[in-house]
């Protein structure tokens, strides 16, 4: 007997030849199931029949023009709500629909890599058609509680505040929340910068959820000149799409993303934003009818984004590792963060990222609020290097900030107040950080270590960045070796420790104001 | 007063259709009387769609067939019969017509389903994989 033995079944190949079973069955001289479409309009079809339908099947309305798919969302006993996935144009009342007998999937694997597509796998950068040899199902069960494993690698932003104060790890959820204009996915963009430049293997999955084609177009020649776009894929709709396409973004770019975790490699979804995702979803639920809650988003606004979010895990050793880390994109109304959808986010994720727009008018950009941003589970995840420097860093700053708002008001200081502030207002300028610009790991334990340790204090605020580019400098011309050294992530030793206050006091003299 | 689902209209009157209690024409001054009163006259070609659903699934099935040309007795006795034996009905009740726009082929219509073999769909099918790729 040739039968293949339980024990080398390979379960991943044998639910796709299963699909393509599916797919491909001859159902000639059989009696399809059919429907027919009473109501049209708004994107949305009202269909008579069919009633085995499942919800979120794959439905093929039958026009002149050729097939245009739709997906059911309402399943009520006289009638079945379906969202189109294409132009409605030709779409009518009377037209005869179909089960696909599928529910949604999208193309994924290694194929999609540099490619800019739609959230139906179709390509929207000109070039050939995605030919991927596996697809992924939209909507997807999350990983169960034993095929996860703490989070505990890190993923480095290069941002030196957030992989300081707010360290991020591989299958974390980080919400980067802020009004519009703040520098939110500035944030995204360097973090996926950073994974090339550091050569992280992470790879990345931008989700453009209704933003302007010109924009993404900005986008893809950037990661294109940082080197990053090769592991990088795009999901792009933009605000003109059918409100099913926005809906359907983050659901498909996320079946992408677990394709690498589930093959045990790392990616980083960016979901860009989340806000519009939310009306997107309101729009459908309202043109299908369903009641209006809070704001008018329908009452299952927080499954929407908690299904979507769950789906990020870091997997068991048993499951092969793989790690799937989420920056979701909130955008606030004058800094209001106890609106609806900002809070729902908020308490689904593992800490968030918040950005005041007083402080990036200040100049100071990042524009991160020490005070109001938290990471939940990444400390665990920290490099050991960046902990050994950044252990006071964030109490320091809120404590600096809070006094130098106080500080305005009188005028004499008693000295070790003077000296906080002024530490401060050095650490403020430090964490300030060009766009574009990661920094490396060594590159973020000296700095920080040359302001917290006193290195710099006779270095005035205006010169900071002129005296850490100088040490920096330094170091890599003069300590080459222990700088790579340093990079790897281990805590600096004594004798590391002394190059960098060596190398930061000989700096600090050329600045001193 | 709740509204009655078509389902359960549509159920109400094919069960009593194949009882035939009360009769026909009762039952048709009922429901009109019924759809008048409840403003859902609009509906009437949905419930007669969902009757047609439910007397075939008691086996008595309606079928209607579109072709390009006029079909042979021989060719409609062979579609009825392979309707009954899809369909395991105990009556059908066959009407045809002829739609040049099919182009070729044949279309066998019953409550719910359908089967499509004409050359206008299939010309629809592979547009649409053209239009894929």
């Amino acid at each position: 007997m040739s039968e293949q033995s339980p024990t080398n079944l390979d379960i991943n190949s044998l639910s796709n030849d299963l699909r393509n079973a599916i797919e491909n069955l001859d159902t000639k001289k059989q009696l399809d199931e059919v429907g027919v479409i009473t109501r049209i309009g708004d994107g949305v079809a009202w269909i008579h029949g069919l009633r085995s339908a499942g919800y979120s099947e794959v439905l093929n309305i039958e026009t002149p023009n050729g097939i245009v798919e739709a997906f059911a969302l309402n399943l009520l006993e006289d009638e079945i709500g379906a969202v189109l996935l294409g132009d409605d144009a030709a779409v009518k009342a009377g037209q005869t629909v179909r089960l696909k007998g599928t529910v949604l999937e999208v193309p994924v694997g290694p194929e999609l890599l540099g490619r800019v597509v739609n959230p139906l796998g179709h390509a929207l950068d000109g070039g050939p058609a995605i030919k991927a040899k596996q697809t992924g199902l939209v909507e997807r069960e999350a990983i169960g509680v034993m095929g996860r494993k703490s989070v505990f690698e890190p993923l480095m932003t290069g941002i030196m505040a957030i992989d300081a104060m707010f360290p991020i790890g591989r299958g974390q959820r980080e919400l980067i929340i802020g009004d519009r204009q703040t520098g939110k996915t500035a944030i995204a963009i360097d973090t996926m910068i950073n994974q090339a430049k550091q050569n992280t293997g992470v790879v990345n999955v931008y989700v453009a959820i209704g933003q302007k084609f010109s924009k993404i177009a900005r986008l893809v020649e950037r990661l294109k000149q940082e080197g990053v776009m090769d592991q990088t894929i795009i999901v792009a709709t933009s605000p003109s799409d059918p409100a099913s396409l926005l809906y359907l973004a983050p659901y498909a770019a996320t079946a992408m993303g677990e394709y690498f975790r589930d093959n045990s490699q790392h990616a980083l979804m960016i979901y860009d934003d989340l806000t519009k995702h939310a009306v997107a979803y309101r729009q459908m639920s309202l043109l299908l009818r369903r009641p209006p809650g809070r704001e008018a988003y329908p009452g299952d606004v927080f499954y929407l984004h908690s299904r979507l979010l769950e789906r990020s895990a870091k997997l068991s050793d048993e499951l092969g590792g793989g790690s799937l880390t989420a920056l979701p994109i909130i955008e606030t109304q004058a800094g209001d963060i106890s609106a609806y959808i900002p809070t729902n986010v908020i308490s689904i994720t593992d800490g968030q990222i918040f950005l005041e727009t007083d402080l990036f008018y200040q100049g100071i950009r990042p524009a991160i609020s020490a005070g109001l941003s938290v990471s939940r589970v990444g400390g665990a995840a920290q490099t050991a290097a960046v902990k050994s420097v950044s252990s006071h860093l964030k109490l320091g700053l809120s404590q600096f900030r809070e006094l130098a708002s106080f500080a305005q008001f009188g005028s004499d200081l008693d000295e070790a107040t003077k000296k906080q502030i002024d530490r401060g207002q050095r650490l403020t300028e430090l964490l300030k950080q060009h766009q574009y610009k990661p920094a490396a790991i060594w590159e973020q334990v000296v700095s920080i270590a040359a302001v917290t340790n006193g290195f710099f204090d006779t270095v005035t605020a205006a010169k900071i960045k002129d005296a850490q580019s100088a040490l920096l400098t330094k170091l890599w011309a003069e300590h080459k070796k222990d700088m790579q050294t340093l990079d790897k992530g281990d805590k600096p030793d004594d004798a590391m420790n002394k190059i960098i206050e060596t190398a930061a006091r000989s700096a600090a003299k050329g600045f001193a104001g | 007063m709740t509204r009655l689902s078509r389902r359960s209209i549509a159920e109400y009157v094919a069960t009593s259709l194949i009882e035939g209690k009360p009769s026909k024409k009762a039952l048709l001054s009922e429901l009109a009387a019924f759809l008048i009163d409840t403003q859902r006259t609009d509906e009437l070609d949905l419930i007669v769609r969902d009757i047609e659903y439910y007397l075939a699934e008691k086996g008595y099935v309606r079928t209607n067939i579109v072709s390009a040309f006029d079909l042979s007795a021989e060719t409609k006795k062979a579609l009825e019969a392979f309707v009954k034996k899809a369909t395991k009905a105990t009556q059908v009740s066959l009407s045809s017509m002829v739609e040049p726009a099919v182009l070729g082929g044949v279309k066998i219509s019953v409550p719910g389903r359908e089967l499509d073999q004409t050359i206008v769909r299939q010309l629809t099918v592979l547009k649409t994989r053209f239009k894929k790729v």
